[in-house]
């Protein structure tokens, strides 16, 4: 989730992106609205291609010999320039009324000129363009045939003074003759690299990876939006066959939220608000909306409902979470501050934004130059706690079936992600917490395993898997597991006191009362007198 | 020994040639090198200004709609007998705003034509009133389509139109001092309208 990798940072106050990115997140942690990750827009848009593949194909051929007139060393097809946009729209409109290539051609030039071609025309202006290669290889060529005349009748001046005669000559020709062979090679060299890569009319390299880029781009783009489009669709669509029920509209909610169509969401949750008769939750969640609508700004109606929900419950986190935000656009870090610390006090020690609220209480201390308050302590175990406050209270104010509903949608769609990521540690949490409040224990333990598996260096999630697994009466059902997490936890920490529990606890249950006793005994050895452990252990060392 | 003699000379003289030859085509090349770049930085050569294909032809027809009555469109007829600026000019574009005080002074010489490249007429509205109105016609080519037939390939950019509707000249991005002395007012200057005491006489 990464939620506390996202810092409330910057230091613009009003209508900042961070602050929107923020208050999704604060929707993600509180739990109750988005349920998957928020995905980062693309950068690239889709384009204009013609259905005709023959049209498209002849379009893309002539959109290379295109010079884009912003960006002069790029073709239209290559450039980005709102004015390349313009000409292959042009070009490929032209096509469409069975233009020519060469009447196509002949058009744009006629509005913009020889430049707007990058293969130029021979004319008056291009002659020294055309002829200077030629002449320049005729000067070279020249240049070798000269030298290479008077060479042989240079040699024979050294020749005549030696008695061997003609058998001195060959080396000065030869040399004549390694010269133009280098030479030459020089130029075909350069006519080679030349075709092969400077041709006007041969697309850019980046080009040619772009394509697949875009084109992965473009798909992934349009995946996610379908999907998002679809659960919106559904969603509208259970809102008109159930109007009555708070969950639908909830999750029209969520699901605009997603898609990022504050009006409807507003509108959803305007009408969860008067199905539950002003509750609470729901009227803060309606403040966050309204401020996610005005890019982060906590606006007059919302701190209106903030108000009104504190009067009346001065413990709701959403809307504790939200004042403290509007304090701080104010710029009031002092009561930012005080508001956040307040929530902090009153939360579980384990509530997912504790730690974004020890980053929001630093930076408003660093904003308004105040002393920074010592980041909250945490205990370390985290998954042996109850259920997370926010579940309650986003549930709160529903059916109890409303509130089932609700969890199961925000459950099973955890539960995919899981699958596909098992090595988010968190999530198994959470949705171990989320079965619990299902009443389905068996589950619950499955989801605590697999944050032990998740984690197989860390003894605390193995015992805290084994330990749901044992007060929910589950240990048949997990046998194999209990036994790889106990093995687990006796290579990292041989010394836990609660291996010598466990063991005895599994040899009990395989029938072994003689282990059981040994290791229970063991354990009592190792506790310090006049634990209350003991007195426990020691009925339990009679009951066998 | 003196055949000899002649044949050393004139290898010397081959070789002083195979030297002297490459080195006068650098030198050549390098001077035309120089010159571009000189006349880059004194702002007589830029690479960008692109000419115009229009330049001595008659302006292209004009059937967009003025901003202040979608009914009408821009007839550049109606001026037919001054020479005309026609700007092509949007809200979104920063040199347009930097330009604006020049097309006020401009605007007391010589009638300009405002059109809006791809720009919201409200948009348009806001810019007019914080960067002033020197325009004495609007139009709104929306889409770029106009600028198309124009051949415009940014904004700002500026046609000077004779009395006749020919196009004499075409300046892309913004008019600045040294286009107006350099530049507009000798040519303005020489379609006989009176412009700034001093300027034409450069």
């Amino acid at each position: 989730m990464a939620a506390t990798l996202v810092p409330i940072g910057c230091r613009a106050k009003w209508g900042s992106g961070s602050m929107i990115a923020k208050l999704l997140i604060i929707g993600l942690l509180f739990g109750s609205f988005i349920t998957t990750e928020i995905m980062p827009a693309q950068a690239i848009t889709a384009e204009e291609m013609l259905d005709d593949p023959v049209l498209e194909s002849r379009a893309r051929e002539l959109s290379k010999g295109l010079r884009c007139l912003v960006c002069q060393n790029q073709s239209i097809d290559d450039s980005d320039a709102d004015l390349a946009r313009d000409l292959r729209l042009e070009v490929r409109a032209q096509l469409l009324t069975g233009a020519s290539d060469a009447a196509v051609i002949e058009n744009l030039r006629s509005k913009y000129g020889d430049y707007l071609l990058l293969n130029p025309p021979i004319s008056p202006g291009t002659y020294i363009l055309w002829i200077a290669p030629f002449a320049i290889i005729l000067l070279g060529a020249g240049l070798i045939y000269s030298i290479r005349r008077t060479a042989p009748s240079n040699a024979p001046a050294p020749v005549t003074k030696t008695p061997s005669g003609t058998t001195d000559v060959s080396p000065a020709r030869t040399s004549i003759g390694t010269k133009l062979t280098f030479a030459s090679l020089v130029l075909a060299a350069s006519l080679g690299l030349y075709l092969m890569l400077g041709r006007a009319d041969l697309g850019d390299q980046p080009l040619a990876k772009r394509q697949v880029e875009i084109a992965a781009a473009k798909q992934a783009e349009q995946i996610q939006s379908d999907n998002v489009n679809s659960a919106l669709a559904i969603a509208r669509q259970t809102v008109i066959d159930q109007p009555e029920r708070l969950v639908n509209w909830l999750q029209l909610a969520l699901a605009a939220a997603e898609a990022g169509d504050s009006q409807t969401e507003i509108g959803a949750l305007r009408q969860a608000l008067k199905i539950t008769n002003g509750d609470n939750a729901v009227k803060s969640m309606l403040a966050e909306a309204l401020s996610r609508a005005a890019d982060g700004q906590i606006t007059i109606p919302a701190r209106a409902l903030i108000k009104e929900v504190l009067s009346d419950d001065a413990t709701e986190p959403r809307a504790l979470y939200l004042d403290g935000l509007a304090a701080y656009q104010d710029e009031d870090y002092s009561r930012a501050i005080a508001v956040w610390q307040h929530l902090q006090a009153i939360s579980a020690p384990n509530a997912p934004w504790v730690l974004l609220l020890d980053e929001n209480i630093a930076d408003a201390a660093n904003a308004g130059g105040l002393p920074v308050p010592e980041p909250k302590e945490f205990a370390a175990d985290l998954p042996t706690s109850n259920l997370a406050a926010s579940d309650v209270e986003a549930a709160s104010g529903m059916s109890a079936e409303e509130r089932n509903a609700m969890i199961n949608s925000m459950v099973s769609g955890l539960a995919e992600r899981l699958a596909d990521e098992p090595d988010d540690i968190d999530g198994w949490q959470r949705l171990a917490r989320a079965y619990e409040v299902l009443g389905r224990e068996g589950d619950a333990v499955a989801a605590l395993i697999g944050a032990a598996n998740a984690a197989p260096q860390d003894p605390d999630q193995q015992l805290a898997a084994l330990e749901k697994m044992i007060s929910s009466g589950q240990e048949n059902a997990f046998g194999d597991a209990a036994r790889q997490m106990i093995k687990r936890i006796e290579n990292r920490a041989p010394n836990r006191l609660e291996l010598f529990y466990l063991r005895g606890h599994f040899a009990k249950l395989a029938g072994n009362k003689a282990l059981a006793e040994a290791e229970w005994q063991a354990l009592i050895d190792q506790l310090p007198t006049g634990s209350p452990f003991t007195a426990q252990l020691l009925e339990a060392i009679a009951a066998l | 020994m003196n055949g000899e003699d002649t044949k050393d000379k004139s290898v010397r003289g081959n070789l002083r040639l195979s030297f002297i030859l490459p080195l006068v085509g650098f030198l050549v090349l390098a001077g035309f090198a120089a010159v571009a770049l000189y006349s880059t930085i004194l702002g007589t050569r830029n690479p960008a200004q692109l000419p115009s294909v229009l330049i001595g032809k008659a302006a292209p027809e004009t059937p967009i709609p003025l901003l202040n009555d979608t009914a009408k469109s821009l007839d550049l007829a109606a001026f037919q007998g001054t020479p005309i600026l026609v700007n092509f000019f949007a809200s979104w574009c920063a040199p347009c705003r930097a330009e604006a005080p020049a097309l006020a002074l401009i605007a007391e010489y010589v009638p300009v034509i405002g059109i809006t490249y791809k720009d919201k007429p409200t948009d348009a509205r806001v810019f007019l009133t914080q960067y002033g109105d020197p325009f004495s016609a609007i139009s709104v080519d929306r889409d770029g389509k106009l600028g198309f037939a124009w051949g415009v390939y940014g904004v700002p950019e500026s046609y000077v139109l004779a009395g006749d509707g020919t196009v004499l000249w075409r300046h892309a991005g913004p008019i600045d001092r040294r286009v107006l002395e350099a530049e507009l007012w000798p040519l303005l200057s020489s379609l006989s309208v009176a412009v700034p005491s001093g300027a034409a006489d450069q």
